[in-house]
């Protein structure tokens, strides 16, 4: 069976500036790993290449056995900043829906709140199915967009910074959440993050990505290695006094 | 009562006014469909845009040596293409709907006058007023049948969009990744309003098409807190403001296009008191 993601050589030029080169690595079925690296380091290029949203210079990226964007409801994904058109009259069960439909629900049945209700449920928001998206707090926009993600039942989970800009409580809740989703044994994931606890308490294997692959291996490896380098020598990095893996 | 009713009824016994009614009605209701999306999206200024772009379509048909009724054969492509353009560079520049609008109204205007003012002395006079601001109660049945098929063509293609357009009016990077064809339907929903204001022009003007298309959605926003909700209140509003403003200035002899405007606006402040908190 192929890997739930596997990067060959990949390159992406955003804007005539390649913010990726030559990266290469693999995410098992079942595996949860995380994206470490330095803000413009390209983790979230990397992840909408694989969504298919950004395209490849060079490489290749193959998504749960298909090229990017084709694996369709088989991946989940969490949006790194939540850039939905506030003025759009959209409650949270309209937007798991709309996940499982491939279009907006007029009319929602009582099979789709069903599904709705059950996703919401996994990740404790089952009082949010008829909430109106705009005025959710971070935290349950979070939980909204996670049930989102998991309505189709995904192989893949990819999730870009999910807690950003969520209070420590609600990072911390959100936290609880993901090693949940990480237990099933059959659902990959990939989560962008800077929080070092996330990725000691979450990941198996850790890529660091600062434009090439720097580091991937283990947790406990690529974070003593990368975190001290990134924090306290910084010449790697344009941003040596910010964190690259905040520890809470 | 029955008298009443009966005397407020009776402009229908003429056929100008049947046709303006239907003409109204048919515009308002598509226009007012669109307008649900566009008001959505913030580009409540496009319809406006759209419509003074016409008038350099109609201008380009005259110089062509296209009557004022037929003008209409050049004038559809080019606003159609002005509508393209101004998707084009909202997609690929950095530059809000708004500008992209502005910029391209203002060109395709000032190029309707220029239009004009290279027809040869010879040519027939044309009333640039007309040209502007139509009139509804002068819709040929020709005409008519051109707005009814009009119509009826946006009711059925945004039935058929409309949940995908809905999706990527909301999120596009989600529409997109749940298979969405977000840019195709973003220039289809472009062109299937510059084809809504190009026939709105010719018959009903360039304010009252604009009006069509903003104000009943704009009502219907403040009151709906679902999309079909909306979408129905924005077709009722349309519905009741223009027959209301065309009986309403039959009885009153006032400027018909006026008065619905001025209709659909009183409702869109009574929205405004009571809408949904």
């Amino acid at each position: 069976m192929s890997a739930a993601l596997h990067a060959r050589g990949v390159a992406v030029e955003l804007a005539g500036k390649r913010v990726l080169d030559d990266v290469s690595f693999a995410v098992e079925r079942g595996e949860f790993a995380c994206l470490c690296g330095p803000n413009g380091g390209g983790k979230t290029t990397f992840l909408k290449a694989a969504l298919g949203l950004v395209p490849l210079a060079a490489g290749e990226i193959e998504v749960l056995g298909a090229r990017p964007g084709a694996a369709g409801s088989a991946v989940g994904y969490v949006p790194q900043a939540k850039s939905f058109n506030p003025a759009f009259p959209a409650r949270v069960v309209d937007v798991i829906v709309a996940n499982r439909r491939g279009s907006w629900p007029v009319r929602t049945t009582s099979a789709d709140r069903d599904a709705a209700r059950a996703a919401l449920a996994r990740v404790g928001g089952e009082g949010l199915l008829d909430a109106a998206v705009r005025g959710l707090s971070g935290g349950e926009l979070q939980r909204a967009y996670l049930a989102r993600a998991l309505v189709n039942d995904p192989a893949l989970l990819l999730l870009d910074e999910p807690t950003a800009g969520v209070d420590a409580r609600g990072r911390a809740e959100f936290l609880d959440l993901l090693a949940g989703v990480a237990a099933r044994g059959d659902l990959a994931a990939v989560l962008v993050t800077h929080n070092a606890a996330a990725v000691r308490r979450l990941a198996r294997r850790v890529v660091y990505l600062d434009g090439r692959v720097r580091a991937w291996g283990g947790p406990a490896e690529v974070l003593d290695r990368e975190w001290d380098r990134a924090a306290f020598s910084g010449h790697d990095h344009e941003a040596p006094s910010s964190p690259l893996c905040e520890d809470e | 009562m029955g008298d009443f009713v009966d005397a407020l009824l009776s402009p229908l016994a003429q056929g100008f006014v049947r046709r303006a009614l239907g003409a109204g009605l048919a515009l308002g209701a598509a226009a007012a469909l669109l307008g649900v999306f566009i008001v959505q999206r913030g580009l409540g200024l496009l319809s406006d845009g759209l419509a003074h772009a016409t008038f350099g379509g109609l201008a380009l048909g005259l110089l062509l040596g296209a009557t004022v009724d037929r003008a209409i054969v050049v004038a559809l492509p080019f606003t159609v293409a002005i509508a393209l353009g101004i998707q084009y560079v909202r997609r690929r520049t950095t530059l809000g709907g708004d500008v992209a609008t502005g910029v391209f109204f203002a060109v395709s205007f000032a190029g309707g006058i220029l239009f004009l003012g290279l027809r040869p002395a010879s040519a027939p006079p044309v009333n640039v007023e007309g040209l502007l601001f139509g009139s509804l109660l002068a819709v040929s049945p020709e005409s008519l049948r051109v707005i009814l098929a009009v119509a009826a063509l946006v009711v059925v293609v945004l039935v058929w969009i409309g949940p995908r357009l809905a999706y990527a009016t909301f999120d596009p990077e989600l529409a997109a990744l749940s298979g969405v064809p977000v840019a195709a339907l973003e220039y289809l929903l472009l062109a299937l309003t510059a084809l809504v204001v190009v026939v709105g022009v010719k018959t009903v003007g360039v304010v009252l098409v604009s009006a069509f298309v903003v104000i009943p959605a704009a009502t219907a926003s403040l009151l709906g807190r679902r999309l079909g909700t909306i979408a129905l209140l924005a077709v009722a509003t349309s519905v009741f403001g223009t027959a209301f403003g065309l009986f309403a200035s039959y009885h009153l002899n006032v400027a018909t296009g006026a008065t619905i405007i001025l209709t659909l606006g009183a409702m869109f402040f009574l929205a405004l008191v009571f809408r949904r908190r």
